[in-house]
């Protein structure tokens, strides 16, 4: 990739140097009134000045001398960047004129910021030259922008700006693809990381940053709307700056992301303020305050010890040496271009990480399976479940029998639910009902299963009210006449779908104080592993028995 | 007369065990208590003195191997009675008389029994601490650092390689029964760890005494002699 960028950057200054015309200028001079002599080459304007004074909706000239040292056999063309509307003057010969000058009863037609004007062959000899401007600017008129002139031949001035413009525009291609995946990927992913969006914003800005600097060379400005399209490339800066550092700032976790970025926002605020009208210089301190806060990010990371803090700094000190050696207008871009680069590196760090996450939850997901058929081989639960049942069969072999039957049951259940993740909820109290049987048979103790607004349509995580139920006959002490009920109440409002169950006994004192133990922790996995973190469990004694509460929320 | 207590949480299984036991003992039970949680036998005990307690480890989800040491610090046997076969070598350790897995019949559950009726060691013993109850406190003596055992009645003396005395609540006959097979009866008062024995002191008028490493000598049993010489070269 960086070799790509050198290679890109390399074809930019050609494509910038190619130009076999050379030419040296002298300084504009200007002259407010009209005479058509004024555009004759032999003309002395020894009394005009540089400074064109105020000219105010009147009609000025001015006249730039250019020697041209060495021209080309291909026919010359003369590019001029200047406000107003004008009529342009070589040697004394109009070659054209860009927008309407102001006439007595006509007023102005605004100019184009850019124009482009092929010299005759007649008048491209070596020597000096003079292009005089008849100018009038109507508009804008306090804004006094020297006559930018550039000579080069005629297809090479149109030609350049197309390359120049298809680089930018492959780049501003590769960051709108970015940017509308980085989005789908944000509206789809299930966990909303703010990351991804901020990135994907980035790059839409960065995206409509390359197009609004180089729309210029496509669609022609008047120079009434030249600041307009400045404006908004220093919005764009702008925001970038304060982006770009507050992505770092997500991805590496800096701690005072808060004051980091009043601050920063504070600085490009002052700068804007400082700088007002300097459209090109606010954009580039931007830039730099920019780099600077990054700088200080990447910094702490690595200090922090954070993965890819260091190669983030590489990108950053690349970028600032790209910045030192090109053109503001190249650099900026190229150094933009290095800094998403090295985001888009931190993402796809980070991509690992969520993909290292997806295998630990798989994982898990096998985990919790196994821990479901752990349930029913656990030694606690089989041994004591066989002896209860050697003493029944020893001792009264009918029941016994129907002990049997009550444990196959449950085993039945179990081996189908084993590798489900959610289980229709009739079997999960059908898993209940043969529990209860089986516990019956092992306690003496009368168990009784209630339950109101059931949908039989609902689904959930195997086990879960088994669990409880579980816990709930181990923690309790039949009330009166050996018997402790449990209800399991269905609700649905318009947010959530509850579960509540309840055991109607007293509860054992405890030795120690639990917090839930191997019970609740594979009802909370379970939970996490079907509803992500839309799910709220809440259990706690009430008088009377226990009451466990189990939400599971639609958004 | 045995006096009996039964720690189990599951009905069906404590009266498993109270059957088989009563058909053990017969005629020889005193009382037999059936407890379902830890806290009720906890009460019990200190109520009413017991000869030995069946417990299981696992009662209501809570673990009965914290309880185990304050058990065994008592004057009765402790037979554990758990489904958790994997504690067994732990619980012998610490000095419970026997482990007997689930599911159980009479005949595992009578040879339990036997154990305590049977004087002397049955087994290799794995005892590695003797629970002392102090102040109530339970404090675990590591039996390497047990020099011998003097009894005191209902009680024993511990005498420890660092010089001090600790009060055991079980009889020496009792102790004598948990210990591992390097504690030898070398007097009807006396039980020693023989890797602290020096040699034998013979007096005139067939007088027999230990010498201990540690230069304390110990009265030997004129009957005790034989067998203690026999184990002693």
């Amino acid at each position: 990739m960086q070799r790509l960028l050198i290679i890109f950057t390399v074809l930019l200054l050609l494509s910038s140097c190619k130009s076999t015309v050379v030419y040296e200028e002298y300084p504009t001079v200007y002259q407010t009134g009209d005479n058509k002599n004024w555009a004759e080459k032999n003309f002395n304007a020894a009394q005009w000045t540089t400074e064109r004074g105020n000219t105010a909706k009147g009609i000025f000239w001015s006249r730039s001398p250019v020697k041209l040292i060495r021209s080309s056999a291909v026919p010359m063309g003369l590019h001029i960047e200047a406000f107003g509307a004008f009529e342009v003057y070589w040697d004394g010969i109009l070659l054209g004129h860009n927008g309407q000058i102001t006439q007595k009863d006509k007023p102005e037609v605004a100019g184009y910021t850019t124009s482009y004007f092929q010299i005759p062959d007649s008048l491209a000899h070596m020597g000096t030259h003079i292009l005089a401007l008849r100018t009038s600017q109507s508009y804008l008129n306090g804004v006094k922008r020297p006559v930018g002139i550039e000579l080069n031949q005629y297809p090479a001035l149109l030609r350049n700006p197309l390359i120049i413009t298809s680089f930018m525009n492959l780049m501003a291609g590769a960051f709108l693809i970015a940017a509308v995946y980085y989005f789908f990927l944000y509206l789809n992913s299930r966990r909303k990381e703010y990351s991804i969006l901020i990135f994907a914003v980035i790059c839409s800005l960065f995206f409509s940053l390359l197009i609004a600097e180089y729309i210029k060379f496509y669609i022609a400005i008047p120079y009434t709307h030249f600041f307009i399209r400045l404006e908004i490339i220093g919005w764009l800066t702008f925001a970038i700056a304060i982006l770009v550092p507050l992505y770092f700032s997500i991805q590496f976790h800096f701690n005072r992301k808060k004051i980091l970025l009043i601050t920063l926002f504070m600085i490009l605020i002052s700068v804007y303020l400082v700088n007002y009208d300097h459209f090109d210089l606010t954009a580039i301190v931007y830039s730099r305050v920019m780099w600077f806060t990054a700088v200080i990010i990447v910094l702490n990371a690595i200090v922090q010890k954070e993965k890819g803090g260091f190669i983030v700094l590489m990108g950053l000190l690349a970028s600032a040496i790209v910045n030192h050696f090109l053109l503001y207008d190249f650099g900026l871009f190229i150094s933009f271009t290095l800094i998403i680069l090295c985001m888009l590196y931190l993402h796809a760090l980070r991509a690992r990480i969520i993909e290292d996450e997806f295998q630990s939850s798989l994982l898990l997901s096998s985990r919790l399976q196994l821990e479901l058929i752990k349930k029913n081989i656990q030694p606690h639960f089989l041994r004591n479940t066989l002896t209860s049942l050697m003493d029944w069969v020893e001792e009264s072999p009918k029941q016994g029998a129907e002990f049997i039957q009550a444990l196959a049951g449950e085993f039945d259940i179990m081996n189908y639910i084993a590798e489900a993740v959610l289980i229709p909820i009739r079997q999960e109290i059908e898993l209940c009902k043969t529990h209860l049987k089986v516990m019956h048979f092992r306690k003496e103790i009368c168990y009784e299963w209630e339950e109101s607004g059931i949908d039989e349509a609902e689904y959930l995580p195997p086990a879960l009210i088994h669990t409880l139920l579980e816990n709930g006959i181990t923690h309790s002490i039949p009330i009166a006449n050996s018997l402790i009920t449990f209800k399991l109440t269905y609700l649905r409002t318009a947010v959530y779908k509850q579960y509540t169950f309840e055991t109607h006994a007293l509860n054992r004192e405890v030795s120690k104080k639990r917090n839930g133990g191997n019970g609740f922790r594979y009802i909370q996995a379970r939970l996490t592993e079907s509803y992500g973190d839309r799910w709220k469990f809440i259990s706690a004694a009430i008088p009377g028995g226990w009451l466990t509460t189990i939400q599971i929320y639609d958004k | 007369m045995m006096r009996i207590l039964i720690i189990e949480d599951e009905a069906r299984i404590a009266k498993r065990i109270e059957r088989m036991t009563r058909n053990h003992f017969e005629q020889n039970i005193a009382a037999i208590a059936i407890c379902d949680s830890l806290q009720k036998g906890l009460v019990y005990i200190a109520n009413h003195p017991i000869d030995i307690l069946l417990l299981d480890l696992n009662l209501n989800g809570e673990n009965g191997f914290d309880i185990l040491e304050s058990m065994v610090a008592g004057s009765f046997h402790t037979i554990i009675v758990s489904a958790y076969t994997d504690k067994a070598i732990d619980a012998f350790t610490y000095g419970v008389l026997d482990f007997v897995p689930k599911p159980f019949d009479q005949a595992r559950l009578s040879m339990a029994f036997r154990r305590i009726t049977n004087s002397g060691k049955t087994t290799e013993s794995t005892m590695k601490y003797l629970a002392v109850k102090k102040a109530g406190i339970t404090r675990l003596i590591a039996i390497k650092d047990v020099l011998y055992i003097k009894g005191a009645g209902i009680y024993s003396e511990l005498y420890l390689q660092d010089g001090k005395q600790e009060l055991h609540d079980k009889s020496m006959e009792m102790l004598e029964q948990l210990l591992p097979g390097s504690f030898e009866r070398i007097h009807k008062s006396y039980l020693i760890s023989l890797d602290q024995a020096e040699k034998i002191i013979i007096r005139p008028g067939s007088s027999y005494s230990l010498l201990l490493k540690n230069g304390e000598i110990l009265p030997i049993g004129r009957s005790r002699y034989k067998e203690l010489k026999r184990k002693m070269i």
